[in-house]
Formats: C-alpha cells, structure tokens, sequence
C-alpha cells in the first residue's frame, strides 16, 4: 500500500475515533425546574429513562421554588452568566431573554415539529423559529357535581341559568350558602381569559400595537361573566377548597387541578363530573397553561447544549409526554400521543380525560408579550372589581385597557 | 352604710374585673394558639380530612406518616443543618458587627457620622427584589455561589440592628463614659463591660430578629443555592404547594418540625425577648 493511501486510512481512523471519543464524552447537565414534590418522582422517572437510554449523558434536575421564584432566578442567572442547560419556563418569560437560548426547534425533525399540537407551535416560535417545546401542559374545563348538575351546561345561556338555579341559602340563614359556580379573579384571571377568547375577543391584536381587550368582544366577555356574580362564590382560595365545603356546584379550572378536585369532591361525598367548558357566542376553546422547555445558549458546551436538545425531544416522545400526562395530571402534549394504545386506553377508563383532551386539541396559549405577566396582573384586578361589583364591567375593562396600554410603550 | 357592705362590693369588683381580664387573656390565647393547633392536628389527618366542612378538629387516626412521608420528600436533615449553621453564624455575627457600629453612632465623634448613618438609613428604604439580580450577579462573581459564604457573609451586619442599637446606646449617659475613660477605661472595653451589660434587652432583641429572619430565609437562599447541600429549611417547605393545590398534611408535618427549634429558642429566651420588645417597642 502506498504511504499516502496509509496516511489517509490512519487519518479516517483517527477521525472516527475521535468522533466517537466525543460522543461518548461524559456530559453533565442541569435542569431547573418548578415541579413540587408530587410531580418531582415523575420527573426523576422520566430523567432516570433518559440517562439509561443516553449513558453518557447526567442530568441534574434542580427544583427552584415555584414559577415566580423560578423566573427570578433564571433573569438573574442569564445576567450572571451561570444559566441551566435546560429550564421550564412560560411564554412571556422567554421573549426578553431569547437571545440567550438555543433554538431546539432546527434540531428536530420535520415530523417531530409537526406532532405539536397546533395550538402549541405559535406559543414557542420567537422570530419565525420554535425556539422551546412544549412540557407540562394543562388545560381550563369545566368541573361540577354529578348530583346536582345531572347534564352539564353545554351554552353560556345554559351555564347562567343553571348557576341561578343552583344559587341557594340551604340553611335559610339569609346568606347564600351555596353558589352556583365560583371564580377566582385574583388567581385565574384565566378564566376571564376563557370567555374572552370564546366571545372572539383578545387582550392586543396581531401585532401587539394596539390594546383591544375593552372592544366588543371584550365587554361581551365581561358582561357575561358578571351576569353570572350573583351567582358566584368569588374567592382567592383554591376551587377545590369551596367544592369540597359544598359552597360551589360548578367552576372553570385547569385540568392539573383535576387530582385536587377530585379529592375534593371525594371527601365531601359526591361525585364530581368534567366537560369541556360551556360554547361561548364565537367557539368553545379554553386556554393551555402550562410551561415549556427552554435550552440555553451561554455558558454551555456544544456537548451540553446538544444533550439539554435530546433531553427535551425525548420528552416530546409520545410514550414519554402520555406517562407525565397520565402521572401528573397534565396533557400529553403531541398529536401522536393522543393516537398511542396507552392514552386511548388511559381515556377509556378515565372518562373526564375524554373533556380534556377534546379541550386541548382546540385550545388557545398565553402571548407571548414580554410583560404579559404585569398584563395578566391587570386583567386580574379588572376581572376582581368586575365581579366584586367595583366597577361596572365598561369601567373596569377601559381601566385595565389603559393600564395594559402603558405596559406596551 | 355597712362596712362589711363596702369591703363585699370591692371585693366584687375587683374579682369581676380579674375575672373579665382574665377571659379577655383566653380568647386572645386561643385566637392566638388556633393556628397552631390547626397546623399540628393537620400534620396528624388524612388528606381528605384537612378541609372538612364543618371543621374536624381533630384526626380520626392520628398518622404518623404523614411526618415520614414529609421528611423523605427532601433531604430534611440536611436542611436543618444549613438553617441551624446560617442561623447561629449570621447571629453571632450580626451582633459584634452591629454593636461596634451602633457604638461609634452613638458615642463617637469623627467626620461626616450623621451623613453616613443618613447614608445607611437611606439603604433600608431599597426594596430587597430590586437588589436580588444585582446580588446575585456579586455573589456569582465573587464564587460564592451555592457555598455558606452567600448564605453568611452578606448577612454578617444589619442596617436596622445598627439603627436599633444606636437608638438604645444613646440612652446611656456620656458620663459614664467619661468618668470610665478618666479611670483609663479604653472604648472596646468600656463598650463590653458597660454598654453590652447595660444593652442586653436591646441585644436579645437584635440577636432574636435575626435568628428568626436567617431560620425564615426562603428567597436568598433559593436564588443564591443550586444544591441540596446548601438548602435550607424555608426552601423545603415550598415543595409541598403547587399552583392547583397543595399537600397540607405534609406541608403542617413540615412546618411543625421547622418550628420546633425556634420555640425551644424561645422558651429559653423569653424573658429577654419580652423585655426587648417591652424597651424597644419591636416584635
């Protein structure tokens, strides 16, 4: 053999080898996430899969508080430079901080990007490219009691009426000691957001230049959730909490609060049904909640940044996003999942998830505005004095509306 | 009019009056003491009885689990170690700094004091979250980050302690000072062996406050620690509440094992603590 036929042969050896030599290249990575201690086994059980399948790979999930003390930290981690591989964050976070992550989206495959759920894509796409994927998805349906309520609302009309009906002072005290329904304005003013959406309504337009949440649609949404304040317990605590006192017979929540709930109605002795949430004028959607998963650009190696990639494409997998769904409580959050032996079997034998699911298919996601939390805030209080009777619902939608403006300059 | 009338009729009164002081001092007891004795027979139930309507006082079986279950959710002993180490460092020396400077306030003369303590008191009225990413970004770049440095060296001195003491060391007379000085008493041991005898309420006090706000500490340390090494107490405790709900029964087990040190604490300092809060008018 000619020398320079060896010479490229020990070449090509040395690359392969070398090649191989970096891929299995112990890389370590961290996760920071917000998961309390009911989802933290799941989520170790799905990280524990991962590092059997990829032992090259370590994955250290680190719990930071709840969402709002994750923020915090994952704002001061990107000044300091010290950020997490990889993070669970929510929509309005990322878009300040999307220069400093790596876009996952390039690193997927055609069909992988496609199996988002529809309603998912556009909350993780920044500058036209899917920057984070979807995780611990949730969505807002409709909880009420099976003895009280035999066939649930299907209309806003049908909602009304029955919460009237069900508004009673059962111990003839002159209080009302049953209501309804009940909302939770301070804490969920996504449940606002849900009529808001269903009457065809929304908080900005396209382009984010102009507020539009107090047009017609708006006070449409408005007007109808305070035509149901008589009828509702207004309250700061968990929904669960008033279902399980017996002091509410129907309510919008997130499809996570599902466990709760259910414990709830569980130990007040009935049995508790879930729908999907009543047909406003415009459609019937309800809005996703939940985090996505962001992988960070500074202060990583390729290696990392490519293995934080892997981790969170193999949670998109199906069997993968169906178990976390099915553990926790949350959405699977894949078209395909949805068609998986496992999920169709899940949904047969748990009859409420057949609501969530359907839900979620259509649902709608949060903006992606970067103070949309400062604007949620807004909503919150101007839903609160709404149905507190503070304000009248033009007054407090042209109030919010002002505000939200100032947040947009 | 009959004395023995008189004599009966004070004595009437005075025990009605005993009397209503003390069924006053009851119900205040037991406003006070109800959620403590909510929090330890939760810890007991199961969950399904912590929101029971109407309340059950008490679990049907009183669970012991529910403080297994809660311990092995995080590494407990861990955290009490941490909060017992940041707690008494940061104490300890949060009081030698703040007496040496609340003493030079007080009692010394040099340049530009008033402007200075102005300087320091104008630091208390920034609020803590506007500080947090630049502390952090301090922190990070001095490598302290996830080490007991960042959870005890930025806490070793307190503008308020400073301020409380300053307040309490004026009220001693200069006279003494000086009459301590003319025998050839230096400053440091005049300020050991008169001031801080003479302070000790005010002392407590400050010692107490920090205790408590090191043993509370959650967002510090959350923000400034990555590793379950470097954890504390407070920051466990989050573990149990969710946004759609939360494990009471575990959350008050934990809770009552996280109060415990600091009633012992109390029960040992309780005359201290009360005159502190008596002299100083601070709880």
């Amino acid at each position: 053999m000619k020398s320079w036929k060896i010479g490229v042969l020990g070449l090509v050896v040395v690359l392969l080898f070398g090649l191989l030599a970096v891929a299995d290249d112990p890389v370590t990575i961290t996760f920071w996430h917000a998961m309390s201690s009911r989802h933290q086994p799941n989520l170790q059980k799905l990280i524990d899969d991962f590092m059997v399948e990829y032992p090259n790979i370590t994955v250290e999930a680190i719990y930071q508080g709840g969402y709002g003390d994750l923020q915090q930290k994952i704002n001061a981690a990107v000044v300091a430079g010290n950020v997490p591989a990889i993070a669970q964050v929510y929509e309005n976070w990322v878009t300040p901080i999307v220069e400093v992550l790596y876009p996952i989206g390039p690193a997927m495959t055609d069909e992988e990007k496609a199996d988002i759920i529809d309603g998912l894509v556009g909350s993780n796409t920044y500058n036209g490219i899917l920057y984070t994927v979807p995780f611990n998805k949730s969505i807002m349906v409709f909880y009420y009691r099976k003895d009280l309520v035999p066939t649930p609302p299907v209309t806003w009309e049908e909602y009304l009426q029955m919460a009237k009906d069900l508004t009673a002072d059962t111990n003839d005290d002159g209080t009302i000691d049953q209501f309804g329904t009940g909302f939770r304005p301070a804490a969920n003013p996504e449940q606002f957001l849900n009529f808001l959406d269903e009457a065809g309504g929304s908080i900005l337009n396209e382009d984010w230049t102009e507020v539009t949440i107090n047009n017609e649609a708006g006070l449409q949404a408005m007007e109808y959730a305070v035509s149901l304040a008589p009828y509702s317990l207004v309250t700061s605590s968990y929904m669960s909490d008033a279902f399980q006192a017996n002091q509410v017979c129907m309510f919008i929540d997130t499809s996570a609060g599902y466990y709760y709930n259910n414990q709830a109605a569980e130990t007040a002795g009935f049995e508790m049904g879930v729908v999907r949430v009543p047909m406003g004028p415009v459609n019937q959607r309800s809005m996703i909640q939940g985090t996505n998963l962001a992988v960070f650009d500074i202060n990583q190696t390729q290696a990392q940044k490519d293995a934080a990639v892997l981790l969170a494409r193999f949670l998109l997998r199906a069997e993968n996003t169906v178990f976390w769904a099915e553990k926790g409580g949350y959405q699977p959050v894949t078209k395909s999942a949805y068609v998986t032996e496992e999920w169709e079997s899940w949904v047969a034998t748990h009859e409420y998830q057949q609501a969530m699911s359907a839900q979620m298919l259509d649902g709608f996601a949060q903006i992606l505005h970067p103070n949309y939390g400062d604007i949620r805030y807004v909503i919150a209080t101007m839903f609160e004095e709404a149905m507190l009777g503070e304000a009248t619902p033009k007054e407090a939608l042209d109030n919010g509306a002002a505000e939200i403006e100032a947040l947009l300059e | 009019m009959d004395s023995r009338y008189l004599i009966d009729k004070h004595f009437l009164r005075q025990h009605t009056y005993r009397l209503l002081l003390y069924l006053l001092l009851f119900v205040s007891c037991a406003i006070m003491l109800l959620p403590f004795f909510w929090m330890v027979t939760t810890s007991f139930k199961l969950e399904s009885e912590v929101l029971r309507m109407p309340p059950q006082w008490f679990p049907k079986d009183w669970l012991w689990r529910n403080y297994i279950k809660a311990w092995n959710v995080a590494p407990f002993g861990r955290y009490f170690f941490n909060s017992f180490f940041m707690a008494i460092t940061t104490t300890i020396g949060e009081v030698i700094t703040t007496i040496l400077a609340a003493y030079a306030f007080a009692k010394m003369r040099f340049f530009g004091k008033n402007v200075l303590f102005a300087i320091l008191l104008a630091t208390l009225m920034i609020p803590g979250q506007m500080l947090l990413i630049p502390n952090y970004v301090t922190i990070t770049r001095l490598g302290w980050f996830d080490r007991y440095e960042a959870l005890i060296i930025p806490w070793l001195a307190s503008v308020f302690g400073i301020f409380l003491l300053r307040q309490f060391f004026r009220s001693i007379p200069d006279e003494l000072q000086d009459a301590a000085r003319i025998d050839g008493c230096s400053r440091l041991r005049f300020l050991w062996q008169i001031v801080v005898p003479l302070s000790k309420p005010a002392i407590m006090t400050v010692a107490l406050l920090k205790f408590l706000g090191s043993w509370n500490a959650f967002l510090w340390v959350l923000i400034m620690t990555n590793s379950n090494k470097m954890r504390t107490v407070p920051v466990g405790l989050t573990l149990f509440s969710s946004e759609v709900g939360t494990a009471y029964e575990q959350l008050m087990a934990a809770s009552v094992l996280a109060i415990i040190p600091v009633l012992i604490l109390f029960f040992f300092t309780q005359k201290q603590f009360i005159q502190g809060v008596a002299r100083t008018g601070i709880k």
